[in-house]
């Protein structure tokens, strides 16, 4: 399918800001099942200075700075992209998670290496006991990695409610497990911490999702902003997502812009600005098939 | 003679000359030999110290503590609630080693360091290292300072550890052994320099004999290393060092040490990143940096790509440093080689990246995070010392031989539950060496510390000495300066005579004259000015308050506080002061009984938690001045200081002679506070940082002046005289009243000399043309117009003053208030806050701190606004 995205960001200060920085990770990820046709990003006012790089987990990233003095900022990035579903293992198929976890113990090479990295605790997602506890009834001795997987994901989907108002960015794991309440990034987090916690590799996934949906199947919630997912890795057939927050295994209509250990490593535009005074954000996401 | 014998002569004669010194039986000591013999490195050393007797080396003891104290080296404990500084404990005599085996400990050490190095880059690299299996990867992806940022960085000249330290101790074997790699910022050598010159100053002859190997050529390797790394401006680099403020352990050192290698001290917010380049902020402007020595821990150096947390950093240095623009010793990143985790790997690390075998082990160490060392470990759990795997935090490690059962339980449950988070380490019985305690040689464990510095062809070069830490206790259990230990200089001692070399300019070499002070950073003036405010703050409370306390004294009953006329208005003044009223309606305090009124005056002396009291505003005094400390005298500091003290002392006596000693109290502040001005007035260059600390200092009196007479003279009062007389005495204006009126008070003379005399230093004339003259001196800056905004409000004002008639302005209406001064003070009071924005925003809007976008969700447009501004 071809995708078109359109993600504003845009802020406004109360009072004049002299400089600012910023890293953005606002574009499409290259991938086996994902091919960037085109993408862009503006910025306005011009930035004084543009970089861009990959960063550590290979993400796209565009640093710029603005050192004029402004009252607002906005920031647009526009891509069109091909994806296509990723061939889906037999989920009773793989191997017993048990297994997967062994594997990523002993084995030194590389892709294992990056894949271990992935079960260890990261800033926003400690390891605490609630988490085990949580995941351990959907990890049974000896079932297979990708059916234990699927059915944390349905818990943690039938147990927790999708409420916007109910969480923000420092809302620590433990108030999500506690409430029962929060957004796709909380949802993310819960999966991955679960799935680490029982020696197993999880990365966060951040992205954006088909906003209007094919006729006659329903819209899927946080299409309308960016949207966050994880991935699991099962050995020799790599990385597998699974969108808690939909109960769904994402297949064309999600697109990856960046991962990595939790929302910390790809927070999608940040920033740090010199002067006083407060600021307001509006974000826009659209996201609709195109030829 | 055999030689055999000459040399027992040479034992016996050498014990004889010390034999005061008593080791602990069965322990292992640095002086004596385990048959009492003095052991070679020491005998010429204590050859000469016997020479010395007890009532002279107690003197040079004096001597050294005194040459300390006069330095000011301090060193601040965490969580000590009295002003946390302490003086810097040094102990003699230094600990000696001889040539022979420093040899072999440089060697070491510079082969630790190069092998650390060799770990960075292959770290932030290839991983060889993980990939080979010769490291737990986890021991790389669970350490806060393995900055994912910097992958793939080249530091410049390729020098990943340009600056290292190392902590190290001699076990029972006579084997030395290293605790602690130091990568990320090692701490102490300034102190060592403090050190060795206090002691080769009270102990010139034995330094001099000694042939004791000198430090200043370590010290000139590290100013050019420095230098060197400049990716610009090679010839003359600008080198910063980021210290994370006053409030940090070492800050003192830091200050010292930025001064002994001529480079400016900086925090955070002095730097700032343009276009990739970092600049220090000046008020001058902007000046490029190319070098900065960090003393911040390198995952708080920008809280764009690390952590987000940290107040301490400088945004987009990450990316400054990418671009090649700017040099950072150590790199950001090098804190991941500093960590206990490591030790165990290092012999294989050794082997894999230098095909090398490690010369100086480590003590032996196993990360728990490995399976087979915690079931070692779980069998060995009664004499272990536990530690965190990495450095977070205040490093805290635990003797299981200290512990309960119950107590070693917990912490193997809690090992267990996150092994990979523990090391445990071998306790090791460290050496004694002789310290004088009470005029008495002592025996007392040791711990040393040295550095080494990468040269000019990379390698890493030893200081030929360092820092020495003696426990605090007999048992030799306390060896951090956080936990009262000491210190004592360390003796290399050369077989041959060494030459002197110092970085510090000779005393009788002519040095070239210069004013200075164009570069003094914002945040510098920013704090200058706003000590001056403080202190002049507190001043003008303390005068107030006294007066007030003096008044209530003289009132026996409810009935005495209903018939005077001045109680009321002096406690409006105060509350107007307190609450920050200059230009708002000032309520008139409707005060009936003594309780009521003593209540008011002790909230506005002692309420630590009304931003306005006495107690609040000393506690903003020190905390302006601790981060200038570096600009304002020793003196002075101690003045500033001693105010804490004082008020603390008081804060909870009562009892019936209460007003009494809050009245000797406010007596001793305002004695305080006047030796403050006098200092400051008599002992500062009049350069930009003076400057700023009297704008702030005559804004403020001017501010108090204003609010003072708002609240008492432009409203109706039955006996005016006594309340002018109390104006007058607040106003320290009492005898020059008396001399010109003799005994006659009325409004407008009070108001003459307290608002138009320009020869009263303190009328608000005064101050206003002071003001008007210290504007003109500050630096134009680029848009300026010719005359700046605040020299404007200033001139503005002063003229008002000037022109006014007061006989006219004080002549009261029917109700008994004097619209007229009422309107003038108004304006005053709202004109001169304004001077005070105006300034902060031409020279000081630089010091401003930084805000993060990224709090803000991008999952739900919906959300309400963030708002996360910050007070000034």
């Amino acid at each position: 399918m071809r995708l078109r995205v359109r993600h504003r960001t845009h802020y406004s200060y109360t009072d004049p800001v002299t400089t600012s920085h910023h890293e953005a990770r606002l574009s499409p990820r290259e991938s086996e099942h994902q091919r960037t046709v085109s993408q862009d990003i503006q910025i306005n006012p011009a930035p004084a200075t543009r970089k861009r790089r990959f960063d550590y987990f290979g993400n796209r990233t565009v640093h710029f700075s603005l050192s004029a003095p402004h009252r607002e900022l906005e920031v647009i990035a526009t891509s069109v992209v091909d994806t296509v579903a990723p061939p889906l293992p037999p989920l009773d198929a793989t191997p017993p998670w048990e297994q997967i976890r062994e594997r990523l113990r002993t084995d030194h090479r590389r892709d294992v290496l990056d894949a271990f990295a992935m079960t260890l605790e990261s800033p926003s997602i400690p390891l605490i006991e609630g988490l085990r506890e949580y995941g351990q009834p959907s990890f049974k001795p000896e079932l297979p990695v990708l059916a234990a997987v699927r059915d944390l994901i349905g818990r943690i989907h039938e147990d927790f409610v999708y409420d916007p108002t109910s969480t923000d960015l420092l809302t620590p794991l433990e108030k999500v497990l506690e409430q029962r309440r929060g957004v796709c990034q909380d949802f993310a987090h819960l999966a991955i911490g679960c799935i680490r916690s029982h020696g197993l590799a999880a990365r966060y996934v951040s992205g954006y999702l088909l906003t209007r949906p094919p006729p006659g199947k329903p819209r899927l919630i946080g299409a309308d902003a960016s949207h966050a997912w994880v991935s699991v890795w099962i050995a020799e057939q790599g990385w597998v997502d699974f969108d808690p927050t939909n109960d769904i295994i994402p297949a064309d209509e999600h697109l990856t812009t960046a991962f990595g250990r939790d929302f910390s490593d790809v927070t999608p535009l940040r920033g740090v600005l010199m002067g006083s005074g407060n600021h307001t954000m509006t974000v826009q996401v659209d996201v609709s098939p195109t030829t | 003679m055999p030689p055999a014998s000459q040399a027992q002569q040479a034992q016996a004669q050498s014990s004889a000359a010390a034999p005061q010194y008593e080791t602990q039986p069965g322990m292992r000591d640095e002086l004596r030999d385990a048959n009492g013999w003095v052991r070679p490195a020491w005998r010429k050393f204590v050859d000469h110290w016997g020479r010395l007797g007890p009532t002279e080396l107690a003197s040079r003891w004096e001597t050294a503590q005194q040459l300390l104290h006069d330095n000011g080296v301090s060193y601040n404990v965490y969580g000590d609630p009295r002003g946390m500084e302490r003086p810097w404990s040094l102990s003699l005599p230094p600990v000696v080693i001889g040539q022979e085996e420093w040899q072999k400990v440089a060697e070491g050490l510079s082969q630790r360091a190069r092998l650390l190095a060799a770990l960075l880059q292959d770290l932030y690299g290839q991983q060889r290292s993980l990939l080979e299996g010769t490291l737990p990867p986890a021991v790389l992806y669970l350490h806060p300072s393995f900055l994912r940022p910097l992958h793939g960085a080249k530091p410049p000249r390729g020098l990943w550890l340009p600056i290292y330290g190392a902590d190290f101790v001699r076990g029972q074997d006579g084997m030395l052994r290293v605790t602690d790699d130091l990568t990320q910022a090692p701490s102490g050598a300034g102190y060592a320099l403090e050190n060795r010159i206090a002691v080769s100053k009270a102990l010139p002859e034995l330094f001099r004999e000694c042939n004791v190997q000198r430090l200043a050529l370590f010290f000139r390797g590290f100013r050019d290393m420095l230098g060197s790394l400049a990716p610009h401006n090679r010839d003359n680099p600008r080198i910063v060092l980021l210290t994370a403020g006053p409030y940090n352990a070492t800050y003192f050192e830091q200050a010292y040490l930025a001064q002994y290698l001529g480079i400016t001290l900086v925090a955070g917010g002095d730097l700032t990143v343009r276009e990739d380049r970092v600049f220090l902020k000046t008020l001058a402007g902007l000046l490029p940096v190319d070098v900065i020595l960090r003393r911040v821990n390198d995952d708080y150096c920008d809280p764009l790509e690390l952590r987000p947390d940290s107040i301490l950093g400088v945004p987009g240095l990450v990316q400054a440093v990418r671009a090649g623009n700017v040099a950072i010793a150590s790199p950001l990143g090098a804190g991941v080689a500093q960590a206990p985790a490591l030790l165990p790997y290092l012999p294989r690390l050794c082997r894999l990246l230098l095909d090398e075998e490690l010369l100086m082990p480590s003590v032996e160490t196993r990360w728990c995070g490995d399976p087979s060392a915690l079931r070692d470990i779980e069998s060995h759990f009664d004499d272990l010392l536990i530690r965190p795997a990495f450095p977070e935090g205040r490093v805290v490690s635990t003797a299981t031989a200290l512990l309960s059962s119950q107590e070693k339980a917990d912490l193997l449950a809690r090992i267990r539950h996150t092994p990979e988070r523990f090391v445990a380490q071998e306790r090791v019985q460290a050496t004694t060496t002789p310290v004088l305690i009470n005029g008495k040689l002592t025996p007392r464990a040791v711990m040393w510390r040295a550095y080494a510095i990468a040269g000019q062809d990379g390698e890493p070069n030893v200081m030929p000495g360092g820092l020495a830490r003696v426990a605090g206790d007999e048992a030799g259990m306390q060896m951090s300066m956080q936990t009262g230990a000491g210190s004592l200089d360390v003796w290399v001692l050369s077989d041959e005579p060494v030459t002197a070399f110092s970085l510090l300019p000779p005393q009788h070499s002519p040095v070239a004259i210069s004013r200075g002070g164009a570069d003094l950073p914002s945040r510098a003036a920013d704090n200058l000015y706003w000590l001056g405010r403080y202190a002049e703050r507190a001043e003008v409370i303390a005068r107030l308050s006294r007066v007030v306390s003096a008044r209530l004294a003289e009132l026996g009953s409810d009935a005495d506080v209903l018939k005077s006329t001045e109680i009321g208005p002096l406690i409006s003044a105060l509350n107007a002061q307190t609450n920050f009223l200059y230009a708002a309606d000032i309520p008139r305090a409707d005060v009936r009984s003594l309780a009521a009124s003593e209540l008011a005056l002790t909230a506005s002396v002692f309420d630590a938690n009304a931003a306005g009291s006495l107690a609040s505003v000393v506690r903003a005094t020190l905390r302006s001045g601790r981060v200038v400390r570096d600009r304002i005298s020793m003196d002075t500091w101690r003045v500033i200081a001693s105010l804490d003290e004082e008020l603390s002392d008081l804060s909870v006596s009562t009892g019936s002679d209460r007003l009494a000693s809050v009245h000797d109290l406010l007596s001793r502040v305002v004695i305080t506070l006047a030796a403050f001005s006098g200092l400051v007035m008599e002992s500062m260059t009049r350069g930009q940082a003076w400057l700023f600390l009297d704008i702030g200092r005559r804004i403020e009196r001017a501010i108090g002046l204003v609010t003072l007479l708002r609240s008492t003279i432009t409203l109706p009062c039955d006996r005016e005289s006594a309340l002018l007389e109390a104006v007058l005495e607040i106003a320290d204006s009492v005898m020059t009243y008396r001399r010109r009126y003799l005994a006659t008070l009325q409004v407008a003379p009070v108001v003459d000399l307290l608002l138009t005399d320009e020869t009263n230093p303190r009328s608000v004339v005064y101050q206003l043309i002071g003001l008007t003259e210290h504007v003109r001196r500050l630096p134009m800056l680029d848009g300026m117009p010719v005359r700046s905004a605040e020299h404007r409000i200033a001139l503005g004002a002063r003229s008002e003053l000037e022109l006014c008639e007061i006989e006219r302005i004080c002549v009261p209406d029917t109700m008994g208030r004097r619209p007229s001064l009422e309107t003038l003070l108004r304006r005053l009071g709202t004109q001169l806050p304004k001077l005070s924005d105006s300034l902060s925003e031409s020279y000081l809007a630089h010091a401003r701190l930084s805000r993060h976008l990224s709090m803000s969700s991008p999952f739900d447009s919906e959300a309400p606004p963030s708002s996360d501004g910050e007070d000034p």
